[in-house]
């Protein structure tokens, strides 16, 4: 806290200071700040065994009550000695100022009374207080904020006037400013509910779920990216929609919470209740090469631990994961405990680089799913049309057999093969990266254990590309990246024979598993021993196709490997199983069916069907394949979402020393720390039952934490200023009484969001006018007791949305895939490379909420004007007002495209110019100017050049339009 | 409270200017730092810390007791051999300290006597991201703030006229390199005011400094006279102070406007400028002329100036990659030093050189004959420091034969960074703010002041 911050904290509590001391409010805070680092709940650190966060401790050692003078905390703050004095100077620390000291004496000589830390007490309403004017009072919010008031004697402001009333509000509850005829229509009602008509009709809007659901996304860390390093693409945009449709539904709060942190362990959990989970795979990842995996996947349990304690509980139990907390009464024994809770997910501590990592689920939009069913309608249908076709199919097939057989020399094709196949040269032109599915296939008589079939790569064993070849006469295949993490290595357990000719085939998914490869040794699957299966990341040179070499010259292939093809897919085990078979079709016709093995079964069929079939039949099979085509393609196009899951067994958690992955300490089991309520009787000890526990009534914590984010959206700031820490170091309310009727109204009303956003901005208090006086100014500048309205900053997000929606580019579309609005050219390429294509149309102006996020090279437009980086948790708003921000809002394409938009709306506007003005004064900042202000506007008219575009900008740069009034 | 609401008040100006620190907590040695980051891990092997006996060890395997399991990274703990590789370079000792410098650093080594050389830095991390991120910031999980944001937030700025902190990129010509990231340069939870400007070699030098085309000078200064006139309406009606900021702030915006172009234009260098930074200096985002606009933007009193070459990440291909990077840097380091000094500015500017972790001994994938490449190596670095309040001709710390653990004076990166706070007169256990209850600091709650190095 710097100097001037304490004066004015000082000032604020100087009216209190002349009633009794308060512990929690007067003390505690001095202790914490002050002492409790090394006198407090850290077993390790504490020195001289003394603990002054513990009552029976403090007063057995250090404070007798009554009696200052006899008491050793009182006396080593006050004496001269400085080897004696406490916080010690010899490291470095200054005294307690004097008030500070004359606040412990008075506390002391009161009899020292103590007092739980306030925000552990579950929270009760108070009985409102009396106040000087009860006509002022509309709701419990203005008893206690006029009763504050009436002490620091002061008086509320006058209520603001209806189209800065009407701004603030459509801001606040939409993030968007009131269009002229919705503020025509307010003006114009002069009914005694014209103001609460329009809270409801705002908070109705789909745009209110916009506007509240980008503060969640902060603190829940959300991006389009991973976050470190290469910083590859994840797409998570299926749970942001989620949360906007919570929002937009006004889902309460406890069931909110309870499908984030475990909507995958609800019983019959619904696919959006799967979506919702996704809440904690929002952390980063890291898809570095070479990084220790533990490490990584520690970290992302520890984040997910931390950001429950931000968001939901305003704990910092961070400090808490390498010692026990040196301020608040949680110990590291209990970070690890609520680490257990997250534990037991099967996601890997290195990622894909591209792409969700597992779980991922499919989660169509319900547009989507109604698709995907008309597809598999239509899928089953020519399924069943095929099934119907089969007796004809065989009387068909019998016909060409016959056919085949009598004509044996005849015209009609006597080979076949699968469709597409390439013969390999060096010259082949067919590229895999390692997404691309294939088969390989040849005939090959070896005469040594080890050699190359066939390679794709550089030429040794370790070499970058696809390799398949013999290794001590198995089959293998690597397909790599770099060796030693990221590459893709199995082989057969069966080995070919030496010496023999024989058909080997391969073929590959395409997913990056070792569990989507195949191999057949004479059409026959063989199986398969997974090495290595860690291919999360694209290959890099082109290499030729080689056979029979390319691992060095110790795989020189011996023996002799004939017609060697490659496919672009990989090809069925029925179709591998005609390989090998070098029949005529004339050949196998002849044989008897009774005696014809499967693959010639198959081999006749397929060419039959590929070649020779009637033409209905073709037709009817054409279109089947088409429909499975068409369903997995659109199947595949369906956005994934990344949500938790839990093993079936539980992974064990230990402590780790000093935090680190490597140090495992004392088992653990998951639990909820000893300070806070008791896990609840009957519910599963597991991530479901944790998130019961967060939203019970008796939780003191989570209802307090969140209502004071909605007053700091509104207001700026909280009523506890630090809302992420609610603990012995976060701030002390200055209205405790109106935070807990605000926490318990929340709970009482069933965890409505929308019902206590309406109480706040219905009050009295919401509604003051914001201007400031010099004397108010002197006594609270950061309108902590709320003797005048809110007068901010708007957020990074409200300033660009605002400008294209007063210009009218604003496109509104609710929910969707992330959009590329403009930014600087080369800001990808000067740090990682990647190249950024803003979006054309649409995408360029949609709402701020919808911008691509890529943590490591955030939207520099939302970072200059202090929106947090997505990389952590957070959930405090800043504002700083720099040069940067003057030159991004006079210079950003978007601003002014807004400008050019605006300049076009008025001037195709009848009337003179100044007409002209006044009404683009009026879009951007819902009210008409005053004559002064229409005169500086018409003289800057003149001077730029008769430019409408120019005074665009120029009204979207005023501080009025950045500033909520 | 915010510092919003000091800015109107004038003998708080300084504060506004973002200097928490009435005065420095000691005398000052250094004003200003500029931090020339070499980033992927330029390999010390090959440069700096000569290791003759290694010719003796080469292609034998890195014996067990040298290793005493070190955690390996992923890309070569699967390894079958780890076998030793000398440099492929030579050494000479270089002016009077006799500091060993090799044959890639020709005009390093001519301004050895003006360095001191750190041979035992040593990391935790073992990976670019979370080693970069420790170094910059003090922790390897992103959210803190960076070195800048704390010199800014400490210190403020020389200059009304630029931003305290500035950084400038340039890629290795060898291709992309190592990714960097936003946070290196960023305020983490200080206010983002306090964050690093990017000064780039495309486009607007400073985003969205350009006015567009069809703005003359006059019309912006028009448009600001307008503006503010209407801002002053605003402030007589609502009494906010900060519109008085606001106001303030689009006055320097203009002004930046003027003297960022004025700083990026060197045209007016003489020709003996670019003898010296060589001829890649008269070429916009190269490390070369990142160092010229380095010099530039000392004199006209920016606190914090950090340059970014990438590249250094030699796993393979060491023999080529690492002497294009060198012929990048070599010079135009050397010569911003050289370049300080005649101007009189090297004692109060301290100029900081290096990577984020060394190079191991063992080579990395395929040795042959003319190829190796060697992994990350967080045991020991070298980096050098010159001017501002450190010694000259001067090297501290040693490693053993290999080149692999430190045998002598290890200095962690916390103790770097508590040193090079030390040297502008901070005490980095002092420095502080406060956030989720507890007083943060770049040293997070380590650190010793390097006391050896300072003059």
């Amino acid at each position: 806290m710097t100097s001037s911050k304490r004066i004015i904290l000082a000032i604020l509590l100087a009216a209190a200071h002349a009633h009794a001391v308060e512990f929690n409010r007067d003390i505690r805070p001095i202790l914490s700040d002050r002492c409790f680092a090394c006198h407090g709940p850290d077993n390790a650190n504490r020195q001289a065994n003394l603990r002054l966060d513990v009552e029976s401790a403090a007063k057995a050692k250090a404070i007798l009550p009554g009696q200052p003078a006899q008491s050793p905390l009182y006396q080593r703050l006050i004496t001269e000695n400085k080897a004696l004095r406490m916080p010690p100077a010899y490291r470095g620390h200054d005294p307690l100022p004097s008030h500070q000291i004359a606040l412990i004496k008075q506390w002391i000589e009161a009899g020292a009374p103590w007092e739980k830390h306030w925000s552990f007490i579950t929270p009760q309403k108070s009985s409102l207080p009396a106040t000087s004017n009860p006509a002022w009072v509309r709701n419990p919010i203005d008893s206690f904020i006029l009763a504050r008031l009436d002490r620091e004697q002061l008086k509320p402001s006058p209520e603001a006037n209806k189209a800065t009333l009407l701004r603030r509000l459509t801001l606040d509850l939409t993030g968007l400013p009131p269009t002229p005829a919705e503020s025509e229509a307010f003006l114009n009602d002069s009914s005694p509910n014209a103001y609460e008509k329009q809270v409801d009709r705002l908070l109705h809007s789909p745009r209110y779920a916009e506007r509240m659901a980008i503060r969640w996304l902060e603190a829940a860390r959300y991006a389009d990216t991973n976050g470190y390093q290469s910083d590859g693409v994840r797409s998570m945009w299926r749970w942001r929609d989620w949360v906007l449709d919570a929002f937009r539904t006004n889902m309460p709060f406890d069931k909110f919470t309870v499908e984030q942190i475990a909507g995958d362990l609800l019983p019959n959990a619904t696919l959006s209740q799967k979506i919702a989970s996704g809440f904690h795979r929002n952390h980063r990842t890291n898809a570095e090469g070479g990084i220790v995996e533990e490490e990584f996947r520690s970290e992302y349990v520890a984040d997910r631990v931390e950001t429950t304690a931000t968001v939901w509980l305003g704990l910092t139990l961070g400090c808490t994961r390498c010692h026990d907390h040196k301020y608040d009464p949680f110990t590291q024994k209990e970070f690890y405990q609520l680490f257990a809770f997250f534990n037991n997910t099967p996601d890997r501590g290195l990622v894909y680089n591209f792409g969700n990592e597992e779980p991922h689920i499919p989660a169509p939009t319900a547009e989507q799913a109604a698709r995907l069913a008309e597809f598999d309608k239509i899928q089953h249908s020519r399924e069943s049309e095929w099934a119907r076709l089969q007796p004809a199919i065989a009387k068909e097939q019998r016909k060409f057999e016959k056919r085949t057989q009598i004509h044996r020399n005849s015209s009609l094709p006597q080979h076949w093969r699968p469709k597409d196949a390439h013969s390999v040269t060096p010259q082949l032109d067919v590229k895999f990266d390692y997404m691309d599915p294939f088969t390989f296939e040849a005939w090959i008589t070896p005469k040594a254990p080890n050699g190359v079939i066939l390679t794709k790569s550089e030429d040794y064993w370790e070499g970058e590309g696809h390799q398949f070849f013999l290794h001590e006469g198995k089959l293998r295949l690597h397909i790599t990246r770099r060796f030693t993490d990221i590459s893709l290595r199995l082989e057969t357990e069966t080995r070919v024979q030496l010496n023999q000719r024989q058909h080997v085939a391969i073929t590959y998914d395409g997913y990056r598993k070792g569990a989507g490869v195949h191999i057949y040794i004479d059409g026959k699957p063989q199986p398969i021993k997974i090495l290595f299966d860690e291919l999360t990341y694209p290959l890099g040179p082109k290499q030729p196709w080689r056979i029979g070499t390319g691992l060095g010259p110790k795989y020189e292939f011996q023996g002799t490997i004939t017609a060697p093809h490659v496919y672009k897919y990989a090809l069925t085990p029925e179709q591998v199983s005609t390989l090998p078979n070098e029949q005529t079709l004339g050949e196998l016709a002849a044989t008897k069916f009774a005696k014809r093995t499967q693959a010639q079964q198959n081999k006749l069929r397929l060419a039959f069907l590929d070649q020779h079939a009637p033409q209905h039949i073709k037709e009817a099979e054409a279109a089947l394949v088409k429909a499975r085509a068409e369903r997995r393609k659109y199947f595949e196009s369906i956005p994934t979402v990344m949500i938790m899951a839990d093993n079936p067994t539980p992974r064990e958690t230990h402590v780790l020393r000093r935090g680190a992955y490597d140090a495992p300490g004392e088992k653990v089991t998951a639990a909820v720390p000893a300070a806070l309520p008791a896990f609840l009787q009957n519910e599963p000890n597991n991530r479901l039952g944790l998130a019961r526990w967060l939203v019970d009534r008796r939780n003191p914590l989570t209802a307090r934490v969140t209502v004071n984010r909605y007053w700091q959206m509104l207001f700026g700031t909280g009523l506890v200023k630090t809302a992420e820490d609610f603990g012995a170091q976060g701030e002390w309310p200055i209205h405790q009484q109106l935070i807990d009727w605000l926490a318990v109204d929340f709970m009482e009303s069933g965890w409505d969001i929308r019902k206590i956003i309406r109480t706040i901005v219905t009050s009295n208090t919401y509604r003051q006018a914001s201007t400031v006086t010099p004397a108010l100014l002197q006594k609270d500048p950061e309108n902590r007791l709320h003797a005048r309205g809110p007068r901010i900053r708007l957020s990074a997000e409200m300033i660009r949305d605002q400008a294209l929606a007063a210009s009218g580019l604003l496109v509104e579309k609710f929910g969707g895939p992330s959009v590329k609005p403009y930014q600087p050219e080369g800001l990808w390429q000067e740090l990682s490379g990647g190249k950024y294509v803003p979006d054309t149309g649409e995408g360029l102006y949609r709402r701020s909420l919808y911008t691509y996020w890529k943590r490591t090279i955030a939207p520099p437009y939302m970072i200059n004007f202090d929106s947090p980086t997505r990389e952590t948790c957070y959930v405090r708003e800043t504002r700083t007002n720099t040069p940067l921000q003057a030159l991004n809002l006079m210079n950003d394409p978007t601003f002014l495209d807004a400008s050019k938009k605006l300049a076009e709306r008025v001037q195709n506007e009848p009337g003179a110019p100044r007409d002209r003005l006044q009404r683009a004064f009026q879009l951007i900042l819902g009210r008409p100017p005053q004559p002064a202000e229409l005169d500086v506007l018409q003289t800057a008219f003149h001077k730029l050049g008769e430019d409408y575009a120019k005074v665009a900008s120029l009204l979207l740069n005023l501080d009025e339009t950045v500033t909520k009034e | 409270m915010t510092r919003r609401h000091l800015l109107s008040i004038p003998f708080l100006r300084a504060a506004a200017m973002g200097a928490v620190l009435n005065k420095p907590h000691h005398t000052p040695r250094a004003k200003r730092v500029i931090y020339l980051f070499q980033s992927g891990g330029p390999s010390q092997m090959e440069l700096f810390d000569y290791k003759p006996r290694l010719r003796d060890f080469a292609n034998q395997e890195l014996p067990d007791s040298v290793r005493m399991g070190q955690r390996l990274t992923g890309m070569s703990a699967t390894q079958s051999t780890f076998p030793v590789v000398p440099s492929k370079f030579t050494f000479e000792q270089r002016g009077q300290s006799g500091a060993w410098v090799s044959e890639l650093l020709p005009h390093t080594a001519k301004i050895a006597d003006e360095l001191t050389f750190i041979k035992s830095l040593h990391t935790e991390a073992i990976n670019h991201d979370p080693a970069v991120t420790f170094l910059m910031t003090g922790s390897q999980i992103a959210g803190r703030p960076s070195m800048g944001a704390w010199l800014s937030y400490g210190l403020g700025a020389e200059t009304e006229d630029l931003p305290a902190f500035v950084v400038m990129i340039s890629p290795g010509q060898g291709g992309g390199g190592q990714p960097l990231y936003d946070r290196l340069w960023g305020s983490g939870f200080l206010p983002t005011r306090y964050q690093g400007v990017k000064f780039r070699s495309v486009g607007s030098p400073v985003l969205y400094l350009n006015n567009p085309p069809e703005y003359s000078r006059e019309d912006r200064r028009n448009y600001l006279d307008a503006l503010g006139q209407l801002n002053k309406i605003k402030l007589d009606q609502t009494g906010d102070p900060e519109i008085t900021t606001r106001i303030a702030q689009y006055e320097m915006a203009f002004r930046m406007q003027a003297s960022v172009p004025e700083l990026t234009d060197l045209s007016k260098e003489p020709q003996s400028t670019f003898d010296l930074y060589g001829p890649d200096a008269r070429k916009p985002g190269t490390f070369a002329a990142n160092c010229l606009l380095a010099r530039r933007l000392a004199e006209r009193g920016v606190r914090f100036i950090q340059l970014y070459h990438r590249d250094w990440d030699h796993h393979g291909g060491l023999p080529k990659g690492l002497p294009s990077r060198c012929r990048e840097t070599d010079q135009p380091a050397a010569a911003l030093v050289t370049d300080l000094k005649q101007r009189g500015m090297l004692d109060d500017t301290l100029v900081v050189w290096g990577g984020e972790f060394g190079r191991t001994v063992y080579c990395q994938g395929r040795l042959t004959k003319d190829d190796y490449g060697r992994d990350h190596h967080p045991r020991c670095f070298t980096v050098w420091l010159a001017g501002g309040g450190v010694k000259r001709g001067l090297t501290i710390g040693e490693t053993d034969d290999y080149g692999y653990n430190i045998t002598r004076d290890p200095i962690h990166v916390h103790d770097l960074q508590a040193t090079i706070l030390h040297t502008l007169g901070i005490d980095h256990t002092r420095l502080t703010y406060k956030y989720m209850g507890r007083y943060f600091r770049l040293t997070d709650v380590h650190g010793n002041v390097v006391k050896q190095v300072l003059a």
